[in-house]
């Protein structure tokens, strides 16, 4: 039996927080695999982090939204003599407006790539990750703690997220693997543009960078934290929300969402439209 | 002209699916069931027809297929109908440790109870709302706690409860949407999961209750519907719990509600 290297796999580190793990992964040591969309961005992140001394990330070009794409990472990976002793879930996508009008497809992507492709890496590699004792962690969103009127797809794919990473952290004990959720409140990164929300409008008292959560998360996933919320704030807002009345909370979810879409009004009302 | 308006209710045929058609159809509403291509689909549709007249639509189709939304959109547009209302009903769980549970069984569950019930939520907004109607999402109280044990399923049900409340607040007033989140009820499903059938008694409601509590909830706008006292105490409770206490908790209790040892040694055996 050949040896296989063990890795740190990071989806959607073309930017972000994902980029930002990809980094603080390397930077403790770990041997990483990036995936993303786009390859110069990655090739540049590999370069960065090859020029800081440390070993070249392989770089997995992929389309997370595509059924198949976990099992031809697990062939890149193979072919190149890695497997995981970490998975990082981070990509995935928000989009804001009211369901029934953004585009349906779209949202049944935002699916996909949240909630299932998340669902496949996090399960695909269980006996690597007990090998290596290493760990899978989720990225979700204070978004995961509440409804999101306005956000309803994203906010309900982080809060499957959570629920399926707080099982499995239990499950997985046993076997030394450690599982963490974590759930960042508002950083800016592209996210919001894809989004389509005003970067300028983010909550200044809730909003960490990138850099941060990463950091952040890695050092709850090392200690095997199994919810980790970045900031105090955000912690705050998070258990306000966990036991506040949910009428009060969809409305005034709703209202803010309404104030941080990006201009010109792309979210009429339904009566509106008529 | 104008298409006649029908109620499509998925899962329609056993369980909870069955008790929602049977009671749609003695209110007189014109009914299209999805369901797999299996007998008592049609057995369904024939008892139906014998006690209210009308026979219902029958649309067999596996709802864990990706273009299933838009096949069955095509299938009433060549019926002359289209939704007044929308009951998201089918939907499986499995019990069993995540990693050792079959990945692509835990996939096509994703694809079922969350993609397919996003997908026909969304697909016909516009017609439920020009019939006044709307549209019913079955979680569980599976949604209100993680599940070690039954980890996906717990999950999916989650997200059915914040996407649906979403909902509710975002179509109001002109569309009604209702999540119904039933404690254990004794249908195929605790077959289809690998649970023993001995259910918590202070728990378990029937399969007609629960309908009855959903199409009244349904019909007055409610957002969400607990189907009996313990499960609407449960409810209040468990977001109270600590996580910490709850989870290896869970893990337990769901250790014990499995099948005989077989199964159980094959889910809970620790790999060397």
């Amino acid at each position: 039996m050949t040896l296989l290297k063990p890795v740190a796999v990071v989806t959607g580190a073309s930017s972000g927080i994902g980029a930002a793990l990809a980094r603080v992964f390397a930077a403790n040591g770990h041997d990483v695999a990036v995936v993303g969309r786009r390859q110069p961005l990655l090739n540049a992140l590999a370069d960065d982090i090859a020029a800081s001394g440390k070993a070249r990330p392989l770089v997995i070009p992929m389309d997370l939204t595509r059924v198949d794409s976990p099992v031809r990472i697990g062939h890149e990976l193979g072919a190149h003599g890695l497997e995981p002793a970490y998975i990082v879930n981070n990509a995935g996508y928000g989009l804001v407006g009211r369901a029934a009008e953004l585009d349906r497809s779209a949202q049944l992507a935002m699916i996909d790539l949240n909630v299932r492709a998340l669902t496949d890496l996090s399960l695909r590699f269980i006996d690597s990750l007990a090998r290596h004792r290493g760990g899978i962690l989720n990225v979700a969103s204070v978004a995961a703690f509440l409804p999101g009127p306005g956000m309803a797809l994203y906010h309900a794919t982080k809060s499957y997220v959570v629920s399926f990473s707080e099982a499995l952290h239990t499950e997985l004990a046993p076997q030394g693997i450690h599982v963490t959720a974590l759930c960042p409140g508002p950083v800016p990164t592209e996210f919001q543009e894809r989004a389509g929300l005003d970067a300028t409008k983010l909550p200044r008292l809730l909003t960490r960078s990138a850099d941060w959560v990463a950091q952040q998360g890695y050092d709850g996933l090392m200690r095997n934290r199994r919810v980790v919320v970045p900031g105090w704030s955000n912690k705050l807002l998070s258990f306000v929300v966990r036991t506040a009345p949910r009428r009060i909370l969809l409305g005034a979810t709703d209202r803010a969402m309404q104030g941080r879409a990006a201009p010109p009004p792309r979210w009429p009302k339904r009566r509106e439209l008529d | 002209m104008t298409a006649r308006p029908v109620v499509l209710i998925t899962g329609a045929s056993s369980g909870i699916g069955a008790a929602l058609a049977r009671l749609f159809a003695t209110h007189r509403y014109e009914l299209a069931l999805v369901a797999l291509p299996e007998p008592r689909l049609e057995a369904l549709a024939d008892e139906i027809a014998a006690a209210a007249g009308a026979r219902p639509t029958t649309l067999p189709f596996d709802l864990t297929e990706r273009d299933v939304g838009r096949r069955i959109a095509e299938r009433l547009v060549a019926l002359g109908a289209e939704p007044e209302f929308v009951v998201n009903c089918a939907g499986f769980g499995l019990v069993g440790a995540a990693a050792e549970l079959d990945q692509t069984e835990q996939l096509a569950m994703v694809d079922l109870n969350v993609r397919a019930l996003t997908d026909l939520s969304l697909r016909f907004v516009d017609s439920i709302e020009r019939h006044r109607g709307g549209l019913l999402n079955v979680a569980s109280v599976s949604a209100f706690l993680p599940g070690p044990g039954m980890a996906v399923y717990n999950a999916t049900k989650t997200f059915v409860l914040s996407f649906s409340e979403a909902l509710h607040r975002e179509l109001a007033p002109g569309v009604r949407v209702t999540t119904l989140c039933s404690g254990p009820v004794p249908t195929r499903f605790q077959t289809r999961a690998g649970i023993r059938a001995t259910l918590p008694r202070v728990l378990a409601c029937s399969p007609e209750f629960v309908a009855q509590e959903a199409f009244a909830g349904l019909m007055a706008g409610k957002r969400l519907v607990v189907p009996g006292v313990g499960n609407k105490i449960l409810c209040h409770l468990l977001p109270l719990i600590p996580r910490a206490v709850l989870l290896p908790g869970k893990f337990w209790a769901m250790r014990f509600s499995t099948q005989p040892p077989a199964r159980r040694t094959l889910i809970f055996s620790r790999r060397a």
